[in-house]
């Protein structure tokens, strides 16, 4: 999770600095990008605006077989307060679990479902694939630094698949309400033209809300990922 | 189980059984000891109907399966008769004991075999008790749980129930409180049930607050579950006698203002352990 201050980016800049890392995912419900630019997911909210991208605990597009990498967040326009981002550390919240239910969630597998998301809640109409659905292991391992993270969400995680239904919400419940531990987060102050660049893979994120009715701006470009695995 | 000295009429396929054929008031002969002895493991809880007994009699029939135990909050037992708890209810009541999923006095290090409860009067209708199968519990959990569980301990404390509850006073050395495996083998039938319990386990050693709690309440959550249960309806003069190794009761307070009265002793029982 790192910040940059004081950025003036075009639209194929902020694409070009994401393509340094990786290639540029689509998102499944954008459906605001600017003209000639897919790959960027408009983030906006204003005295109109019903709700707001990323307002519970996620990381993005879980759901995916292949989630993203990261997300570089670009804002333009801030609320004059509020509009804070919280970031939670998955590794933190892995770490912090006690030894059995860490033996326990190692062995497990999760069911990631972008409908109840992206049209329960944002009212996105059905694609014709379908909303991305995905298992992947509870606990992950970082390609990168071999860490293991926590890898469920409020969001998207909708099932621990080897358990009950009850043992599953039981387990699902406690997981997401662990993770919101302040101990495993930061809080960044936006600015504008503050750039956030997050790690999908050992990070969660959740957008305050707490603006209502100003006018909050901004672009973000997620970078393809890999299928999460988990090496003991 | 072919049984040749008594009846035995199940009342669900996993948990109690009716037992006729027997009168509680005189000593069992060998073979029939057996048999209901018997009759208990397979079922859990067994009961009898139309039983007629003075509290000598009462522990008599308990004392053929162990020394009897007392229990850690009894104020008011019969004269002569420690062992004996009165079991009441009426119009004064403001709580009535049992009425929470338990297993009796687990807070204890070496929390009683079995329970005998002998009611007298039953109100009009209502005051039904509800066993549950400790082992049906642990059966039906998932493998990842039942793994997760065989190998931890929890706090049962006595002080969570009779202070905080039901307002005793804490006696000088404190009320029991006990360490137990959560998954407990069955001394005589080998056999593993799940051995929490909402009215004394506190805690779940090992595991933050958090977890230990999101555990336990899906785990008494789960014992809920009414397939592990069977309902036993009382009348004047029934016996129950139940196994607290493997089954937990609930005793409903649905009779409020009637009144229903009876007599419970414990067999004393030994220490709970897990064998893989």
């Amino acid at each position: 999770m790192i910040f940059f201050r004081d950025q003036h980016l075009s639209h194929d800049q902020h694409k070009s600095f994401g393509r340094l890392f990786g290639n540029l995912a689509l998102h499944p419900a954008s459906r605001h990008s600017p003209e000639g630019h897919p790959e960027i997911l408009t983030i906006h909210a204003d005295e109109n605006s019903k709700h707001v991208a990323g307002e519970e605990w996620h990381s993005d597009v879980s759901c995916d077989a292949n989630p993203p990498m990261g997300s570089i967040l670009y804002l333009t326009e801030i609320p004059p307060a509020g509009g804070d981002t919280l970031f939670a550390s998955m590794y933190a919240a892995y770490d912090r679990l006690s030894p059995p239910i860490q033996a326990l969630i190692e062995g497990l597998t999760a069911t990631h479902d972008g409908e109840p998301v992206y049209r329960g809640r944002f009212g996105y109409a059905l694609p014709e694939k379908g909303f991305p659905l995905a298992e992947h292991p509870v606990v992950r391992t970082h390609p990168v630094t071999g860490r293991k993270a926590l890898f469920v969400n409020g969001n998207f995680t909708t099932r621990i698949n080897e358990l009950s239904r009850l043992e599953s919400d039981a387990l699902l419940q406690m997981l997401c309400r662990h993770a919101e531990t302040p101990e495993f987060q930061c809080r960044f102050r936006w600015q504008p033209d503050s750039v956030a660049f997050w790690d999908n893979r050992c990070v969660q994120h959740h957008a305050m809300w707490d603006y209502y009715p100003q006018r909050r701006h901004g672009y973000r470009v997620t970078i393809e990922g890999d299928k999460p695995f988990y090496q003991a | 189980m072919p049984y040749q000295t008594i009846e035995v009429t199940k009342l669900t396929p996993h948990i109690g059984a009716e037992i006729g054929g027997v009168d509680l008031s005189r000593p069992l002969g060998n073979q029939q000891f057996q048999e209901v002895h018997d009759a208990l493991m397979e079922n859990l809880v067994i009961f009898f109907r139309d039983q007629h007994l003075t509290h000598d009699q009462h522990k008599a029939f308990g004392r053929q399966f162990g020394t009897l135990a007392f229990h850690p909050t009894t104020r008011d037992a019969p004269d002569g008769h420690p062992e004996i708890t009165p079991v009441h209810a009426d119009e004064n009541s403001t709580i009535v004991i049992g009425d929470q999923w338990h297993s009796d006095v687990s807070c204890d290090p070496t929390p009683p075999m079995g329970s005998i409860l002998y009611m007298t009067e039953t109100p009009p209708s209502g005051g039904d008790t509800l066993f549950a199968s400790m082992y049906a519990a642990y059966d039906r959990l998932s493998d990842p749980i039942r793994q997760l569980i065989e190998g931890l301990t929890a706090t049962h404390d006595g002080a969570f129930s009779y202070h905080r509850r039901f307002g005793h006073a804490i006696p000088e050395g404190g009320f029991p409180r006990a360490d137990h495996p959560m998954v407990r083998t069955h001394p005589v039938t080998g056999r593993k049930a799940l051995f929490v319990n909402e009215n004394f386990t506190t805690q779940v050693n090992g595991l933050s607050k958090l977890e230990s709690d999101a555990l336990l309440k899906m785990l008494c959550r789960h014992l809920e579950t009414p397939e592990f249960h069977c309902r036993f309806h009382w009348r004047p003069n029934s016996v129950a006698f139940w196994d607290n190794r493997c089954a937990q009761h609930h005793a409903l307070w649905d009779y409020y203002p009637h009144r229903r009265h009876g007599y419970r002793i414990m067999i004393e029982g030994d220490k709970p352990f897990y064998r893989a």
